[in-house]
């Protein structure tokens, strides 16, 4: 068994498994299938076509791909806002023959030609924007009609003006520059293109009316309902998509000069096919200047190369057609089925070996009782969940509750309530600053403090993205447990950047070190992570030297203690390597010792489960996650133990019935508070040779 | 070849073989908290079998036989040498005895104090049916004993066997072998219908032992003991199968090292009666929300008890749910307008009137 247990570490070591699910949840992934087809495009045709990658043959394609990718460019804007363009292959005629016709025909100059160019294009946009967006007819078919009567107004003016164009040779070095000039050896209409793809890759997610159109496309009818004006929204993409067409017919008319019947015809579904194939869905909501730019490299490289390699044009739009279908096929199929395969593989367990567990029986200092059988309950059936208890200096109680209240029971009787403040998300750990606030860790939401009057104040909801981290680790997604330094520095636990609160109990199943703890300094605002992979990191609580806190990791069963100043500096020791259940809270007892949580208990079974991380994944995906082992959290305790590590004492409900789930304690004038995060009361137990007179407050904040 | 392919494509796909669903609960079967509300509940720790023998309640409980007083309590009637593993009436007057060390002996009636031991190999009798001439024994497993079962379980054995006994004559003679833990036995017309546990199915062994038909497959638990009732019959279920379990059945390097590692009370395994204590396995819906724990919370034991009709197709269930008391059923019998209930998880044999079992459930 040793053997394959070693190797079950190594191979868990190694192989960072958990990305695989994180790579999925990113939308760019969308585009891993269109780049794969991209490297298979350029391998095949590369290497059936001799001199494929010379300069001539690439300068070429990229100078036709330059007016090509402004197309489907337009195409994607009206796409992603959920319409569709068909008219970009006559919008792109008309364009070419406009801007022949007024720089020869009518000699203006340069400059002008293209302004009226784009007018042009940008007039029949805003007709199918009218058409579409404000009146509201079907996209496809208004922009089909357009298709028709721009392509009849480019064969009326091809019959009346092409000898004239033909006949006359525009003298501007300007004009031929567009269609045959370089930038920095880099064709004229690949810049344009890359710099509008850049554009509108820019305006798509960093904009808020590229969210705007995203939204629109996403859903209509909620982008509507949130204020969104969708009808003004739809009809300007149609201006633009109709602009960039005509300024791709600017560039095409500069490069080849000549205006013919066959300009642009079958151009939509060639753009078509290249902005699907790409990945931007046809029903809108989804997609990218990148995917744009795959997909018309992609549709490029094939019609050029099937050109050249002699197949017939018959065969050649057969072949686009056969594409298309595909790409509309996986398309579809890869929507529906992305998440189902995301919430088959998120969950990726690793190897978690611990160490053997003591006894809860007999000698050991963790011995059953029935200490807690005394332990009375505060707000019985009145109280959802309280995670963490603090008493300020008055006695009254402060819990949080499940729908984000921060409630106060009054002292003396603590038969009152009332809801201190509402924080909105999920209130865990707390503890008093010198000034009298409430410091509050708020699952979903970050660190918050609650002044006396009961304002509710951010104090840091983001910390350091980590360079080679997948996921965004910047935001605080499971704040957990804070204590503060004497000198006012906030360290607090995030349990884990890869779940949410709902699901703590999910990141048992991974036992990786997905969590960190965090320092929040509010002498300059920052906020900086300090130590990074733990595994689920709970309680926090400053020790008596100022240098140094206690930390709890609750998947690994361990407590440790971590300088943060002095000569011990970034070290961390464990402290107590191997606790018979999950510890959760840690705070100060009364005379120099600790009160820990335990959240639960270790079970043989799945402590043998966590070296098979094999088996866990197994478990994840095959069965509901109702019915997946869990960690032990029906039955706590709550342990007493020194710096040393020495366990002084245990208290026990031993049949779990009086004061099921413990996740916190707090001891205050000789009594014990008790929390419990899926419970619904908060405990109150009279301790017997304790301080009568200590409050968490004098030990913390009196002395200095 | 194809076989061995489709068998990796649905290891691979969890299709098939590897599918790890159960059924649901449903039909006659629909949850329901009847056991937990009888009236009448009288507690005998590890009550496993009930028979009556002259008219008497009586139960099977560790090495000994209770008898039911009026007044509802137990008075202990005898005490073997052995643990008693299961009880059966034969004729009016007289009841088989069924003992850990195999043998089978006879209180009453024509044949009081004969003793039979048929086979060395019997070591795990789990059910016994006795007609005017002849006893039938189910040996749940070859290689366990029946206490053993949780055991024969994750082996995924199917070594049990049905036996005839001549009462007349002594003489045995195996019926049936290769079943996996048959634990109840039900003479029906020429043959008999077997509770295939492991298989969660009821089988019929034609007069030649060779199963002829499956009256009724897929349960959503392990079928146990059957007895007559006034219309068709009683089956227990001694415990649920859960997508877990399923699961762990298929995960054989798990399975080993679970019944090498780990004690065996705190296997990931069905049970009697769950949630004793805090070793064992505790499973997502488990998890007691504002103190308490849902009714349709993931468990591993659970009561529940079927009226078949003459057909061998569920009618009625009496059930006690997760967060019941009435856990572990191991023998159900029906005497004079009464259903009685014996739940081994909880040491406790409920009492219900057949007229709180309303009519077909189904």
């Amino acid at each position: 068994m040793a053997a394959s247990d070693t190797i079950a570490r190594w191979r868990y070591r190694i192989v960072p498994d958990h990305l695989v699910g994180e790579i999925l949840t990113k939308r760019w992934v969308d585009n891993a299938i269109p780049f794969a087809i991209l490297l298979i495009v350029i391998g095949v045709f590369g290497s059936l076509i001799p001199d494929f990658f010379g300069a001539a043959s690439i300068s070429n394609l990229s100078r036709q791909w330059g007016e090509f990718s402004l197309i489907v460019l337009a195409l994607t804007i009206v796409m992603v806002a959920g319409g569709i363009d068909l008219s970009v292959g006559s919008v792109f005629a008309l364009g070419n023959i406009v801007a022949l016709g007024l720089l020869s025909v009518a000699g203006w100059p340069v400059p002008a030609v293209i302004a009226a160019t784009l007018a042009c294009g940008a007039a029949v946009g805003l007709v199918n924007g009218l058409l579409v967006g404000y009146l509201r007819l079907r996209a496809f078919l208004t922009t089909l009609v357009t298709l028709i009567i721009v392509r009849a107004v480019v064969d009326m003016l091809l019959l009346k003006y092409s000898v004239a164009i033909a006949a006359v040779y525009p003298d501007s070095d300007v004009w031929y520059y567009l269609g045959e000039g370089y930038v920095l050896g880099v064709p004229f209409s690949v810049v344009v293109a890359v710099t509008l793809a850049i554009v509108l890759h820019l305006f798509l997610s960093r904009s808020r009316a590229g969210w705007h159109v995203l939204a629109v496309g996403g859903s209509r009818r909620s982008a509507h309902n949130v204020g969104i004006p969708v009808r003004r929204v739809i009809c300007s993409t149609y201006v633009v998509s109709g602009t960039l067409a005509a300024l791709a017919g600017a560039l095409f008319a500069s490069r080849l000069g000549g205006a013919g019947a066959d300009t642009g015809i079958g151009l939509e579904i060639a753009a078509l096919t290249a902005a699907v194939l790409g990945g931007n869905s046809l029903g809108g909501g989804r997609g990218s200047a990148a995917k744009a730019v795959i997909g018309s490299v992609i549709v490029m490289i094939m019609v050029n190369s099937l050109v050249r390699l002699g197949v017939t044009s018959g065969a050649n739009s057969l072949l686009l057609g056969a594409v298309l279908l595909l790409a509309v096929a996986i398309d579809v199929r890869w929507l529906k089925n992305r998440h189902k395969f995301l919430s088959k593989v998120y969950v990726s367990p690793t190897y978690s070996e611990l160490p053997a567990a003591p006894a809860t029986s007999g000698a050991s200092a963790y011995a059953l009782n029935d200490r807690l059988r005394s332990v009375e309950a505060i707000g019985l059936d009145r109280i959802d969940g309280p995670e963490d208890v603090i008493l300020d200096e008055d006695d009254n109680i402060y819990v949080g509750n499940r729908t984000g209240d921060i409630v106060r029971f009054l002292a003396p009787d603590y038969v009152r309530q009332e809801v201190f403040a509402h924080t909105g998300g999920r209130p865990l750990g707390m503890a008093f600053a010198r000034d009298g606030a409430l410091l509050v860790c708020i699952g979903g939401m970050g660190l918050y403090r609650i002044g006396r009057d009961g304002t509710v104040a951010k104090l840091t909801d983001e910390t350091n993205r980590s360079w080679l981290s997948i996921i965004d680790d910047s935001r605080l997604r499971l704040a957990d447990d804070l204590d503060i330094a004497p000198d006012g520095r906030v360290f607090f636990s995030e349990a884990t950047v890869r779940y949410e609160m709902h699901e703590w109990p999910v990141d048992c199943l991974e036992s990786r070190g997905n969590g960190r703890i965090i320092c929040y300094d509010p002498n300059t605002g920052s906020t900086r992570t300090v130590l990074k992979n733990l595994v689920f990191p709970n309680g926090i609580c400053m020790t008596h030297d100022g240098q140094s806190f206690l930390f709890a990791e609750t998947w690994a069963c361990r407590v440790s203690r971590y300088w943060f100043d002095g000569p011990k500096r970034g070290t961390v020791e464990i402290v107590i390597p191997d606790l018979p259940g999950y510890p959760d809270n840690i705070n100060r007892a009364s005379d120099g010792s600790y009160w820990l949580a335990l959240v639960g208990i270790r079970t043989p079974s799945l402590d043998l489960a966590l070296k098979m991380p094999g088996f866990r994944k197994r478990m994840a995906r095959r069965i509901a996650p109702d019915e997946w082992m869990y960690p032990n959290i029906n039955t706590g305790c709550v342990v007493r133990f020194d710096e040393t590590g020495r366990v002084i004492e245990t208290l026990w409900d031993s049949g779990g019935e009086n004061h099921p789930m413990i996740t916190s304690m707090r001891e205050h004038k000789g009594h014990l508070y008790i929390g419990g995060i899926l419970n619904n009361r908060v405990g109150r137990l009279k301790l017997d040779g304790m301080d009568p007179e200590w409050t968490g407050q004098s030990s913390y904040w009196s002395q200095s | 070849m194809i076989g061995l392919l489709s068998r990796t494509f649905d290891n691979l796909l969890g299709r098939g073989e590897a599918a790890v669903t159960v059924p649901p609960l449903d039909g006659a079967l629909r949850p329901n908290r009847l056991l937990d509300t009888a009236r009448s509940r009288m507690p005998l720790p590890d009550v496993d079998c009930l028979a009556f023998h002259d008219s008497v309640l009586v139960a099977s409980a560790g090495s000994d036989i209770h008898a039911a007083l009026p007044d509802g309590r137990w008075m202990l009637r005898r005490t073997y040498g052995s643990p008693v593993v299961c009880i059966a009436s034969v004729g009016p007057d007289g009841l088989a005895v069924a003992l850990d060390s195999g043998y089978v002996v006879i209180e009453g009636g024509p044949f009081d104090g004969r003793r039979y031991r048929v086979d060395p190999a019997i070591r795990c009798i789990t059910a016994i049916a006795a007609t005017s001439d002849a006893l039938y024994l189910a040996n749940g497993s070859a290689t366990n004993d029946a206490g053993e079962w949780q055991r024969d379980l994750l082996e995924r054995n199917a070594s049990g066997s049905v036996w005839r006994i001549d009462l007349g004559s002594g003489a045995g003679t195996r019926i049936a072998s290769g079943l996996a833990w048959p634990c109840g036995i039900a003479p029906e017309g020429n043959g008999l219908v077997v509770s295939e546990a492991w298989r969660h199915r009821l089988v019929r062994l034609d007069a030649g032992g060779t199963v002829d038909r499956v009256m009724l497959a897929d349960l959503p638990g392990y079928p146990g003991r059957l007895s007559p009732a006034a219309d068709g019959w009683w089956l227990s279920l001694f415990a649920p199968r859960s997508q877990l379990v399923e699961f762990v059945l298929r995960e054989p390097v798990y399975r080993r090292r679970m019944m090498a590692e780990v004690a065996q009370p705190f296997w990931v395994a069905p049970k009697l009666r769950s949630g004793r204590s805090y070793y064992e396995p505790l499973q997502g819906g488990g998890v007691k929300h504002l103190g308490l724990l849902k009714p349709w919370a993931p468990t591993m034991s659970f009561g529940l008890c079927a009226r078949l009709d003459r057909a061998f197709q569920p009618r009625v269930s009496l059930q006690s749910r997760a967060d019941g008391a009435t856990h572990g059923v191991t023998s159900v019998i029906e005497h004079d307008g009464e259903i009685i209930v014996a739940a081994r998880g909880d040491g406790v044999v409920a009492r219900i009137p057949l007229s709180d079992v309303k009519g077909d459930a189904a």
